[in-house]
């Protein structure tokens, strides 16, 4: 089978699975909304604060989210015994690994695009002007964040205390998407004195291209049967 | 096996002349005092930290792509010392970095990364240790170990143009050492490679031998079942 029809075979069907049941969805969304509360309580003041606590808040709110759903990628799979029938079919591994991260991109863009306007309401940060700019590093930012954790999914099939593993080799493997983002996000807001955005961009793009080629190449080696 | 007793016996000595080197024979250092001292064992415990986790990378991608179970036991050694390593290194940092600077930490490119790849190290010696026997969380573990690697270079230069808003980095090294320490510090730096090299090589047995054990202990179940 080819690469691209069976990234679009298990993509859709992930996809259609989600909106039939909705959990991950939800749930992702639903913590989301508790993470700004609790932020919001914690650095809420004046507004020059809240501009600078803003960059912090929301990509601390995508890496959450993201380390929740993507701990989710191989949930179901696992539960009913069917990863191994994946793993064993002739479906190329580098594409089942492709759509499942492009699933994991989809969930966290549409809990940052539900919490990110969210956010900005209640720390009243005013992102018309620059929300391209945003949405693009917010991009990126989701697909490193994909790109690293989806791979590492994997490890809740096969190893214990998966749910805990999972955030501490994924934290810091996604340290310089965290840097570069905040960084940015700052730069584009016009909270630090170097106001250009674009090192970041081309660090997040340099990072992404990385994995996305590492992932291709570890992922069928780290899987067993 | 008389090479090892040999090598351990130097670098038994090693490791008591190293000390006399470091604080009797080298001299003070006139700007920074007795605290400079700390550099003889930093400096050297550092390299060993990176040797263990080059180790570690060398041996799990060997393991990935030969599947012999020997790579991975090479792989888990050198992140075990690059730990130990790396956990002296982040100890005798802050305590040359208060006086020296004023501060026990700061976000420094060279500080942040040593500290991310600890952290990075300490997720696969869990995983390896506590994820289970299995093959697949050993397969995933060495990916774990290859994953990190180009990491560092990121993060990196992340944390150099982060940080490079404040033009306040200052470089340890300032290269102005005076004879004696300069012997004293090849001594140390000598002395320890060595001793990294010796536990490596321990512990890397070790493992193998107790891998061994485990199977020899399966094979023993089995036959009891069959009799």
């Amino acid at each position: 089978m080819n690469f691209w029809p069976t990234v679009a075979l298990v993509w859709s069907k992930d996809i259609r699975v989600e909106l039939r049941s909705k959990d991950t969805l939800v749930t992702l969304v639903l913590f989301a909304l508790v993470l700004t509360m609790v932020f919001t309580f914690g650095f809420a003041s004046d507004p020059q604060t809240n501009l600078r606590v803003f960059p912090s808040v929301m990509w601390a709110c995508v890496l959450f989210c993201g380390t929740l759903g993507v701990g989710r990628t191989f949930a179901r799979e696992a539960r009913d015994g069917a990863f191994t029938a994946l793993v064993l079919s002739p479906a190329h591994r580098g594409a089942i690994l492709t759509a499942k991260t492009l699933v994991n991109l989809v969930l966290t863009l549409i809990v940052t695009a539900l919490t990110t306007p969210i956010l900005a309401v209640m720390l009243r940060v005013d992102l018309t002007d620059v929300l391209g700019l945003v949405a693009g590093q917010l991009f990126l930012g989701a697909a490193g964040f994909a790109l690293v954790g989806t791979p590492l999914a994997v490890m809740a099939v096969n190893a214990r205390f998966a749910e805990v593993l999972l955030p501490m080799v994924v934290f810091p493997l996604v340290a310089p998407i965290l840097i570069a983002g905040v960084t940015g996000t700052a730069a584009i807001l016009g909270t630090i004195p170097e106001n250009d955005p674009r090192p970041w961009f081309q660090l997040m793009l340099g990072f992404d291209l990385v994995y996305l080629v590492g992932g291709q190449f570890l992922f069928d080696k780290m899987v067993t049967e | 096996m008389n090479v090892r007793l040999a090598l351990t016996a130097l670098a038994t000595i090693g490791v008591v002349a190293g000390h006399w080197l470091a604080f009797d024979f080298a001299p003070v250092e006139a700007q920074m005092g007795v605290v400079q001292k700390i550099f003889y064992f930093h400096v050297p415990s550092a390299m060993a930290c990176y040797a263990g986790f080059i180790a570690c990378c060398i041996g799990s991608l060997a393991y990935l792509w030969t599947r012999k179970g020997r790579w991975d036991a090479l792989a888990l050694a050198g992140a075990e010392l690059g730990l130990i390593f790396g956990l002296i290194v982040l100890i005798t940092g802050p305590l040359w970095a208060r006086p020296a600077w004023g501060v026990w930490w700061k976000w420094e490119p060279r500080l942040t990364s040593m500290a991310l790849l600890v952290l990075m190290f300490s997720a696969y010696w869990v995983l390896h240790t506590f994820g289970g026997s299995g093959e697949g969380v050993r397969r995933f573990a060495a990916a774990l170990a290859v994953f990190a690697t180009p990491n560092i270079y990121f993060v990196h230069v992340a944390v150099e143009k982060w940080k490079g808003m404040h033009p306040e980095i200052q470089n340890k090294g300032s290269g102005g050492l005076s004879p004696d320490m300069r012997t004293a510090f090849v001594v140390c730096m000598v002395v320890l490679l060595l001793l990294f090299g010796l536990l490596l090589e321990q512990r890397y047995r070790m493992h193998l031998q107790s891998r061994l054990v485990a199977a020899l202990r399966r094979r023993i179940h089995r036959i009891g079942g069959d009799a």
